[in-house]
């Protein structure tokens, strides 16, 4: 035990009886006189002597305790045992930040339409007030609207849609606050009958939000025969509010802009094979 | 027309239908003579609407009557003030 002859008169011995029943001493202060490579020579000294101290278990609390006293190698087992505490907190944090992220991915679905339909974003159509109401308000308010604004219509059909579809009327000059009729023409050019679908857009996007359509044909399957023409209307409304927009102030020219797609094109051979002709004499 | 912003435009957006629903197609063309009226109105007056409110007015009309329309109150529409001219629309296109 030449390291206890070496650390004499200080706390140190004593302490080392009572490790094995004692928690870790978060301060250990050794007065003792070693350098860092003595004690590292002692250490092995420690190691030696383990008998002495009887079960196993104190060896791990020896070690450690002895490493703190000695003074250099205790940071081994000390900054180790903190980096594995703080690795671990690590890992969870991360971990907790990949599903936080995953989580915010699905969020994201709901928060955009919110967005979207509260600023208009991208050419929204708004929905708070149904139209009805809003006419009513502004009937009741008496609001008087002078500017003229053009809605000019433009007709698009998918590729391989086969019918002829295009605006009835190439331009309306309306106010805002009137409620406006306009009709679009399409026909069915083939000899089969085609189910279509509609949607519609806006331009310029941020006007899309003072837009509202009262009735129209879209988003819902239209069946055309083969050959037929038909004109399908469209029954909007434009908020008097776009009036006093200031972002809306260069805006004169709305595009309204419809799109159909085809839906599904029956085959009518089959219905007409299926019924052979048969005389009767 | 899909020149949307950053976030992809319109086409991550779902459509919003129209408040009061769909128009059923006129199939057998039964407005066919109140929608011809407006749309000539419409070309005399250099396309603007206000002048033809009266037309629009009766063709919504036409389409409640033959149950193209779910029938409602022409103020609720926006009506309110328009003034109808059935002797002068009548004769008008006939």
């Amino acid at each position: 035990m030449s390291w206890l002859k070496a650390c004499r008169g200080t706390r140190i011995p004593s302490h080392l009886h009572n490790i094995h029943r004692t928690s870790l001493p978060t301060s250990f202060h050794c007065g003792c006189p070693c350098t860092r490579g003595a004690c590292k020579g002692n250490q092995h000294h420690l190691r030696s002597k383990i008998g002495l101290w009887g079960s196993p278990s104190s060896f791990l609390y020896l070690n450690s305790h002895s490493s703190m006293i000695l003074g250099g190698a205790h940071r081994q087992y000390y900054t180790q045992s903190i980096t594995e505490t703080k690795s671990k907190k690590m890992l969870y944090y991360l971990t907790a930040v990949v599903f936080g992220m995953v989580g915010l991915t699905y969020a994201a679905v709901p928060l955009y339409r919110t967005f979207c339909q509260a600023t208009g974003y991208g050419g929204t159509v708004q929905r708070k007030e149904t139209v009805e109401e809003k006419i009513a308000r502004h009937s009741e308010s008496g609001t008087v609207t002078e500017r003229e604004i053009v809605v000019q219509f433009n007709a698009d059909v998918a590729d391989g849609m086969q019918w002829k579809f295009t605006p009835t009327q190439r331009e309306v000059r309306v106010k805002p606050g009137e409620s406006v009729l306009a009709f679009y023409t399409a026909e069915n050019k083939i000899s089969a009958p085609i189910t279509g679908v509609s949607t519609y857009n806006v331009t310029p996007m941020k006007a899309g939000v003072y837009f509202n359509k009262i009735q129209c044909f879209c988003y819902e399957e239209q069946r055309l025969l083969p050959g037929e023409q038909i004109d399908v209307p469209v029954f909007f409304y434009i908020d008097p509010e776009f009036d006093t927009d200031p972002r809306m102030d260069g805006i004169n020219n709305l595009i309204l802009s419809y799109t159909f797609f085809k839906v599904s094109e029956e085959n009518t051979t089959a219905t007409n094979s299926s019924v052979p002709v048969q005389e009767t004499s | 027309m899909s020149t949307g912003g950053a976030f992809g435009g319109n086409r991550g957006l779902r459509p919003i239908p129209p408040e009061k629903g769909i128009f059923p197609l006129d199939h057998l063309h039964e407005c066919d003579t109140e929608k011809k009226e407006y749309l000539g109105c419409l070309k005399s007056s250099a396309n603007k609407s206000e002048q033809c409110r009266h037309l629009s007015k009766k063709y919504l009309q036409c389409r409640m009557a033959k149950n193209l329309m779910a029938k409602q109150d022409m103020s609720e529409l926006g009506f309110s003030g328009v003034k109808e001219l059935d002797s002068t629309g009548d004769t008008n296109n006939e």
